[in-house]
């Protein structure tokens, strides 16, 4: 038997997954699954694998080893049965500048054999409806990027694969591409999202899969990541002379609750916040080294 | 292979060609080169001689050059204007029939003719008209002729240099449509990442690069048939001229897949095509020079695709006689064919990568 049965029909099944350009070791096995409507984030630096990865799942790469299926149908084959069925959002943007947004998404919905797309519809939820006419040529960056999320949409896929759907935008239309990915999920879409902002691992995904040099080093909801490995603490700030003086306090440290009473009770008390670990700095502690660069 | 993702690609390309800067070129390459070598070399814009007549009597001479074909024939009254239309160069030559001429001649008078010949006329139309005249003369003396005229051709035995050229507009009509546009469009595709973006579709590679092909084999026989058109040399069999246009266009537009399935690159693209350009366009140049070994084209790819053209449009040949040539042509196409697919496998990888 080698069906993997997991009981939940994932929408996407990954085990002992490996690639290497050459000599470099790309993605060292890596293990996970998405349910379908679920988000997988999948956080880590540059030249983490993430890119990689998705290569792989959307067909564009073959594994050197290890096993994916996407829907139950192994990725390693060329099907086009599975391929009507994802949607993909590059890292690069690749649409045709000399057509309008129009045509663009018209062009690949009868890639799917879509016949009558709705690409009107689309890019309203990505608010481009105004420019359908327009040359992406003359599209913004943000606009661009608008137009590679509804792209992936196009064909109501049971599947998305985004990578870093939002890398390099402005906070709005970041926002605006997050809801959109959301909708999407809650349709009942399984997403694999790679970023390397703990914002938007943290806000949007189900759960988070902490990936570095090729192997994820943790994966579980958020909230449980921080749970696990993080420290919670109590940030407390006081008048000091002219100034301001704070004080971080561990909740989990010894000690700290007594220090906590006598400052409460302090006249020159201001403000007290209690302080969740960032994915980062759980990152940092798992790793020994950040997101950026 | 499915046709239905064929058609929706090709159809992308055909919607999406005017508005590549190649696809033009490839339009008005041919229309060009035609204009420039029909000017340069041609009949096609050569104005027909023109001839003035100052008839004062009635003259058998001006019914003669009435009855030619190819003279452009102005009657006119008075000498005076005769000689400035001559020198104005609205005229090639003038000449003044006195009232008499013909029986005088026919006397064996031996009259006076006079004849006046625009500095800025061409010289190939002063002889045609000197000439004319002369042998029209000679008629009226009857058989025994005033003057001899004896016409000696100078220059290359053969076909006119304007024909001879028709391979080689030919042959850019075919290259620049049929291998250019196809193969900068799959480099295009590549370097701008939707080639990627559509193979993550149902559309497979095999299916993209057809519909290519098909693009450059449509491109390519409009050309070729439309340069032909223009070079008068379409002939009387024109459904076998299109046949063997068709064959041609097959044979290059492949060539211009493999060559743009294996660049990496637009400049690998370019490259590639200045590399291999004369290797292309030898067999062309056997056609202007007939005095060259004639076997050496056959050496060349596109010799058989070049020789079928000229035997079938040019020459007026039926298709039958150059059948072994289409068939060498249909041999490379495929051989070409069973390249681009081999290239195309590894091509993905080659993209993921990059
Ligand atoms: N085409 C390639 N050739 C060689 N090495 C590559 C190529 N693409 C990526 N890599 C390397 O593989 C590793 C993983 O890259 P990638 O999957 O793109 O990471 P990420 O998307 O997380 O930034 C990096 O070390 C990167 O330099
Ligand atoms: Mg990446």
């Amino acid at each position: 038997m080698t069906e993997v049965t997991t009981g939940s029909g994932a929408a996407i099944q990954v085990e002992g997954l490996r690639y290497s350009y050459g000599d470099l070791e790309a993605v060292k096995g890596i293990d996970f699954e998405v349910q379908p409507g679920q988000i997988l984030g999948f956080l880590g630096p540059n030249g983490a694998g993430k890119s990689t990865t998705i290569k792989m799942l959307t067909g564009q790469l073959t594994p050197k080893a290890g096993v994916a299926r996407v829907l139950g149908i192994d990725v390693a084959t060329d099907n086009p049965e599975l391929q009507a069925r994802i949607g993909v959002c590059f890292e690069e943007k690749n649409l045709y500048i000399n057509m309008s947004a129009r045509e663009n998404l018209e062009f690949f919905a009868s890639l799917y054999g879509i016949k009558d797309a709705d690409a009107e519809g689309v890019l309203r939820r990505v608010g481009l409806a105004d420019r359908a006419k327009d040359r992406v040529k003359t599209f913004s960056k943000g606009m661009r990027q608008r137009m590679m999320i509804s792209r992936a949409f196009i064909n109501k896929p049971d599947v998305l694969f985004l990578d870093e759907p939002t890398d390099g935008l402005d906070p709005v239309t970041s926002a605006a591409i997050r809801r959109t990915i959301r909708e999407e999920a809650e349709r009942g879409a399984a997403v694999l999202l790679t970023t390397h902002d703990m914002f938007e691992a943290d806000e949007l995904s189900d759960r988070v899969a902490f990936i570095n040099e090729g192997e994820i080093v943790a994966l579980d909801s958020a909230e449980n990541l921080k749970l696990k490995y993080g420290t919670r603490s109590v940030k407390v700030r006081l008048r000091d002379g002219d100034g301001v003086r704070e004080e971080i306090l561990p909740l989990d440290g010894d000690g700290s609750s007594s220090r906590l009473a006598e400052l409460a009770a302090s006249p020159d008390l201001m403000t007290i916040h209690t302080e969740e670990a960032t994915l980062e700095q759980i990152f940092i502690q798992l790793t020994g080294r950040g997101l950026e660069g | 292979m499915s046709l239905s993702r064929i058609w929706k690609v090709l159809r992308k390309d055909l919607a999406l060609g005017p508005r590549s800067p190649i696809f033009l070129w490839a339009i008005v390459l041919p229309v060009a080169l035609t204009v420039i070598l029909q000017v340069a070399f041609g009949s096609l814009f050569d104005p027909e001689p023109r001839l003035g007549i100052v008839d004062e009597g009635d003259s058998a001479i001006t019914a003669g050059v009435e009855d030619m074909e190819g003279i452009e024939l102005t009657m006119l009254d008075d000498e005076a204007e005769l000689k400035r239309q001559v020198e104005a160069n609205d005229l090639d030559a003038g000449l003044i029939l006195p009232e008499g001429f013909d029986e005088a001649v026919k006397g064996g008078e031996k009259p006076v003719l006079q004849f006046f010949i625009g500095g800025e006329s061409y010289a190939s139309n002063r002889i045609i008209l000197t000439v004319t005249t002369l042998d029209l003369v000679r008629e009226l003396e009857g058989s025994e002729a005033p003057v001899m005229v004896d016409i000696v051709d100078f220059g290359e035995a053969g076909l006119p240099i304007s024909i001879r050229l028709i391979p080689v507009i030919v042959f850019y009509a075919l290259v620049i449509a049929g291998l250019f546009v196809p193969g900068s469009n799959i480099v295009e595709e590549k370097e701008q990442g939707t080639l990627t973006a559509i193979l993550v579709t149902p559309v497979k590679s095999a299916e993209v690069l057809a519909a290519k092909w098909l693009f450059g084999v449509i491109l390519a026989s409009v050309m070729g048939v439309a340069s032909l058109a223009m070079n008068g040399a379409m002939g009387s069999n024109w459904a076998e001229v299109v046949l063997v246009v068709v064959i041609a266009a097959m044979l290059s537009a492949m060539l211009g897949v493999v060559v743009g399935v294996f660049a990496k690159d637009s400049a690998m693209m370019f490259g590639i095509v200045k590399g291999a350009g004369i290797f292309l366009f030898a067999p062309a140049v056997f056609y202007i020079f007939p005095d060259w070994p004639q076997w050496i084209a056959k050496l060349f790819p596109l010799y058989w695709i070049i020789e079928p053209i000229w035997q079938v449009s040019v020459m007026g040949e039926s298709v039958t006689t150059v059948w072994s040539e289409l068939a060498v042509a249909l041999g490379i196409t495929a051989a070409l064919g069973v390249l681009a697919w081999w290239l195309a496998k590894r091509m993905q990888a080659q993209m993921a990568g990059q």
